[in-house]
């Protein structure tokens, strides 16, 4: 298949994992719709084209390792589970509620899919470098993928984890940028000025990609690329919009951790059904 | 039992049974965050280079990465000081580690004030009362080297996190060889009837020797070595209470939550109310100075657990 046909498909997929993000966070009144909206195309790309997964083998040993370091965005990740086959997509609904596997953040054991527990902002990115390593011990070809958020780059942790990374020479890792440009209190150029992403990992020995996250042949493109590098690990810088998909949640601060009402929801829906991709 | 001085640290006996086993146990890794020649398990990585891991000045990460591979099911040793280990990367240890139950395993040096000479930054007197609260973990603290090299076999072999504090100077040799440790378990190293002295780690040798001044005040002092902190052995601290009637608690610790909370607690609900006391830092730092005077500074010493000790058979006396 060419790719723009196969972006064509992957963006309807993107369709169905944005509605059940705003369905499920809906339902619960409780969750993080932004940051989830505007990883949305990434997470499809990876869970339905480039992931070696397989739903019916969740622990199989030679799969990839997804890694959301941004664990608040879990939606988009439960999401893809559920429409991959890991679960029923029925289970969505219930989110953050008692005895659901679906945890306000993604926990390890509770739910198949799920690496690794995830939550707290910087852990998951040293995570996957540990998960890169365990692969070089065993001599495994799985590769690990890390989405991380633009805020979470305030934390000490990853860049901790980009040296690590670079003195292990893990090109078995791609950590994937989410950039957005808001964090919860505001614009993160307002709140710690990040100056250039690309940049700074270029300093920390990283190669470095970037691409427009919403435009679904690019990531395709860009993800293609991305897997040919060898001798360093690869950060795949992504332009994306927060809440991308909702007009009145796009490049909202104030959409970072709310839930839509009756009315709103209504309203996304519409628009992600039948709106422009 | 023995009683002779110790060649090697704790933290060094630890090390040194983490290099020789991983010979014949090939599936373990070693995470190091640049103090391996001060916890030595440089001993490991210079026999195991492929699967020892130096990250450099950098515990948080280090700790998290741990959490990575061993979210794999691989067992992971994290070298460190305690303080690093159970202060800057808490969280990790709680949320990454405890909660999913990894096999993350912490070589932790320098604990309570045997790192005196360096100062109160480099003390780990809260240890104790931060790994014990975590649902998940286990916690070891051998008193001498035949002990440590047994709590990095147990940790080794026991599922899930198990964090194993120890000692920065070598103090004296207790065990021999062929001494069996368990999780859960105690060694009574002297028997006594009129009062007993609960200890861990480096303060036993110290209620050791207090019990011998008290044995010559006529005061028969049993002493127990709670090397598994958590869980500790109701069994025998129950016996030594319902047998002797006092008891008495001394942790190279803060006093407040630690085991000593933790035993009171216990025996108030389970009914007991008999006379007790717990030594440890009483809400305070220490400061840099000699160790062994430090302990006596402290209230740790002989001197400190003797008087404590005679306070209680005193008010046994006064109650019967």
């Amino acid at each position: 298949m060419k790719l723009e046909e196969r972006a064509r498909e992957l963006e309807a997929k993107a369709r169905e994992l944005r509605f059940h993000i705003v369905d499920m966070v809906h339902a619960a009144q409780s969750g993080h719709c932004g940051g989830s909206l505007s990883a949305a195309d990434i997470v499809t790309a990876l869970y339905f084209e480039f992931l070696n997964i397989d739903p019916a083998n969740p622990d199989k040993g030679d799969r990839d390792r997804f890694v959301l370091s941004k664990g608040h965005a879990c939606p988009v990740q439960y999401a893809a589970l559920a429409l991959r086959g890991f679960f029923p997509v029925a289970e969505l609904r219930s989110l953050r509620a008692m005895h659901s596997r679906l945890q306000g953040h993604p926990v390890q054991g509770k739910l198949p899919g799920i690496e690794v527990t995830t939550g707290s902002l910087g852990v998951g990115i040293c995570e996957a470098v540990g998960l890169a390593l365990e692969a070089r011990l065993r001599k495994a070809s799985w590769r690990v993928w890390a989405v991380l958020g633009d805020g979470e780059l305030g934390e000490g942790a990853v860049w901790e984890a980009a040296q690590a990374a670079t003195k292990f020479g893990l090109d078995n890792l791609i950590a994937v940028v989410d950039n957005n440009g808001l964090q919860n209190d505001g614009y993160c150029r307002d709140i710690l000025p990040l100056r250039s992403i690309p940049d700074k990992f270029r300093a920390f020995g990283w190669a470095v990609l970037e691409m427009d996250g919403h435009d679904m042949e690019d990531i395709l493109r860009t993800f293609g690329k991305a897997l040919l590098i060898t001798g360093s690990p690869v950060c795949v810088v992504a332009k994306t919009v927060k809440g991308k998909g909702v007009s009145f949640m796009e490049d909202k601060r104030d959409w970072h951790g709310k839930a839509p009402n009756a009315e709103q929801y209504a309203q996304a829906v519409a628009e992600i059904k039948g709106g422009p991709a | 039992m023995m009683h002779e001085s110790a060649k090697i640290p704790t933290r060094r006996a630890y090390s040194d049974r983490m290099a020789e086993r991983g010979e014949s146990d090939p599936d373990f890794a070693v995470f190091e965050s640049d103090i391996g020649y001060s916890t030595y398990s440089y001993l490991f990585g210079d026999r195991f280079p492929e699967r020892y891991f130096n990250f450099g000045i950098a515990e948080l990460s280090t700790m998290a990465a741990a959490a990575g591979m061993a979210s794999t099911g691989r067992r992971v040793i994290v070298s460190g000081y305690g303080v690093f280990l159970t202060m800057r990367a808490l969280e990790v240890v709680r949320s990454f580690i405890c909660y999913p139950k990894l096999n993350v395993k912490l070589l932790s040096s320098h604990g309570g004030l045997t790192a005196a000479i360096d100062g109160v930054t480099h003390q780990a007197t809260e240890d104790i009362a931060f790994m014990t609260t975590l649902p998940n973990m286990k916690v070891l603290c051998p008193a001498d080297p035949v002990a440590a090299r047994a709590a990095c076999d147990l940790a080794l072999d026991t599922p899930g996190p198990v964090f194993t504090r120890l000692m920065r100077d070598p103090l004296f040799e207790l065990y021999g060889t062929e001494e069996e440790f368990h999780i859960g378990g105690s060694k009574t190293l002297r028997q006594g009837g009129d009062v007993a002295i609960l200890s861990y780690g480096d303060l036993v040798f110290k209620a050791l020797l207090a019990a011998d001044r008290l044995a010559a005040l006529g005061i028969e002092a049993r002493v127990l070595d709670l090397y598994s902190v958590k869980p500790w052995d109701r069994e025998a601290v129950f016996a030594a209470a319902g047998e002797c009637g006092a008891i008495l608690v001394v942790e190279n610790h803060q006093r407040r939550n630690g085991l000593g909370y933790e035993i009171a607690t216990t025996l108030l609900k389970a009914g007991s109310c008999l006379p007790f006391d717990n030594l440890g830092l009483d809400d305070t730092f220490a400061e840099s100075g000699n160790y062994h005077e430090m302990l006596d500074e402290y209230g740790l010493g002989p001197a400190s657990i003797t008087a404590a000790a005679e306070r209680l058979v005193a008010a046994k006396k006064g109650r019967a």
